[in-house]
């Protein structure tokens, strides 16, 4: 008896059909696109809340308080808990207290990660000497760019010029980035051409 | 009648001005052309390594025998197209210079579910056993903490892998209790993980790292590098099309090349002749005396 399952045309074929209800959009908007929108939808919600139910909730609390005893874990546990007294009035405020604790511990941690993992090595990195072409041009982008988002003088006369040319600067950037933002986008393209006609249908090796 | 005397003048419209109001289903299926074409029939185009590539290469490659590499698969399913091609390639690296690899993911929508199918294949391929050449953590919600607290003990932020199994009754990280153990860093990403391993690990820390990126991070990423926080960088298909290349087993993303520069030549053919064309148009207007 045939494992119909087995054949990459069968095993591939929910993969097919949903790709190309996605891209049928391309062409107008259509029952089999809303289908394929919704079913992604409810999937990923079904997805994360068995993800965070198995690593989250009992992996880092259930596991640790009924089998190791970390008593611990009832405090952050609570906490958590109390996200979801905001669907009951009376003790909504509660709320809060969570929100305050992460709030401020996000605060904290990404001051310092701004400040050490990226400003200081950035500005550090740009103090080169003025002896190529390539230093010279990443000191004179970084000051005029800089210069262009100064606000509290017109940007008139010699400060003009150089806002200018940090507007120059700025635009080779942009360029830059949507250059590879189409290399991107056309990446996306190719791999699911290449699951269609290659993995699916089995078109090319 | 009107309606017919418009119809004429756009029929009657210059080639310029009509080449600005070309139907989208005409390039659409002109872009799709050019990506089936090179899928069916390779060409073969060759594909140039960059300085960044050839670092990432280096820094993986210099790393003795046995090491620890920590392995985030930062990415979603929906750039697999750009991170899958990078991710195989390191992993067949790390697995031929016998480097030990510990994976997980900061990403929960799909991002573990995507490192063990990796792991598990590419581990086979080189006849690696899971627990002692390789693990796969998973996820747990919390980026910042999971960075910063692995750095203390590793089992408090996971007490268990992906498959559930105690991280004491796995051989591999038993040996690992903390970054102290961990001798790289490499990430595959398609978001903003990158930034906060290179800004809170490599900079607390100090951990070497590089990291393979969805094309649209890479210009950014390019100041890591400068700034030699990063030791190396893959940017999108063709980054990854490059590592394919220097370990000698070119695969997806290096057959994904082909299309690719025949798309961009067709963009740039498309932005030349749009460009041309409103130009023209507007020289054409201009001696008309309509502008």
């Amino acid at each position: 008896m045939i494992d119909w399952t087995s054949h990459p045309f069968f095993a591939l074929l929910p993969t097919a059909f949903f790709t190309l209800a996605i891209f049928s959009f391309l062409y107008k908007d259509n029952p089999m696109f809303k289908l394929a929108e919704h079913v992604f939808a409810g999937l990923s919600a079904g997805y994360y809340f068995g993800l965070i139910y198995h690593s989250v909730i009992r992996q880092q609390v259930w596991v640790p308080l009924t089998q190791d005893g970390h008593w611990s874990v009832i405090i952050p546990g609570a906490l958590g808990l109390l996200m979801f007294a905001r669907f009951f009035p009376r003790i909504g405020w509660t709320t809060r207290l969570p929100l305050a604790f992460v709030i401020g511990s996000t605060a904290g941690i990404m001051f310092i990660q701004q400040l050490h993992g990226m400003v200081l090595p950035q500005v550090g990195r740009t103090v080169l000497p003025l002896d190529s072409v390539r230093n010279i041009l990443i000191i004179a982008g970084v000051l005029t760019t800089l210069i262009y988002f100064y606000f509290s003088k017109p940007h008139a006369g010699p400060l003009g010029w150089v806002a200018s040319a940090g507007i120059g600067f700025i635009m080779i950037a942009f360029g830059a980035h949507f250059g590879y933002t189409v290399m991107a986008r056309v990446s996306l393209l190719i791999g699911r051409v290449q699951f269609l006609l290659v993995d699916w249908l089995g078109l090319a090796r | 009648m009107s309606e017919e005397r418009s119809g004429q003048q756009v029929l009657r419209a210059p080639f310029w001005q009509r080449l600005q109001s070309v139907d989208r289903r005409i390039l659409y299926s002109l872009i799709f052309a050019s990506v089936i074409i090179p899928v069916l029939w390779p060409l073969h185009l060759p594909t140039l390594v960059t300085p960044e590539s050839r670092a990432f290469f280096n820094a993986v490659d210099s790393l003795p025998s046995g090491s620890v590499v920590l392995f985030p698969f930062d990415f979603w399913p929906s750039t697999l197209p750009e991170t899958e091609p990078m991710a195989i390639a390191a992993l067949r690296h790390c697995f031929r210079k016998n480097l030990r690899v510990v994976g997980l993911s900061n990403v929960g929508m799909g991002g573990p579910s995507i490192a063990d199918r990796l792991l598990d294949s590419i581990g086979a391929e080189f006849h690696k056993s899971y627990g002692a050449d390789y693990v796969n953590l998973g996820y747990k919600a919390n980026y910042s903490a999971v960075m910063l607290g692995m750095g203390s003990r590793i089992a408090d932020i996971f007490p268990a892998d992906h498959r559930g199994t105690r991280l004491e009754d796995i051989p591999l990280m038993r040996q690992v209790p903390n970054y102290d153990s961990v001798k790289f860093v490499l990430i595959i990403s398609d978001n903003a993980m990158t930034d906060y391993w290179v800004a809170l690990v490599n900079a607390r820390y100090g951990l070497p790292m590089v990291a393979g990126v969805t094309a649209i991070m890479a210009p950014k990423m390019l100041s890591y590098m400068h700034s030699r926080q990063l030791m190396g960088l893959l940017g999108g298909m063709k980054g990854a099309a490059e590592y394919e290349q220097l370990i000698g087993r070119p695969d997806k993303a290096s057959r994904g090349m082909d299309a690719q520069s025949l798309i961009h030549f067709l963009i740039i053919v498309f932005i030349v002749l749009g460009n041309a064309g409103y130009f023209m148009s507007r020289r054409h207007r201009t001696r008309l005396g309509q502008v």
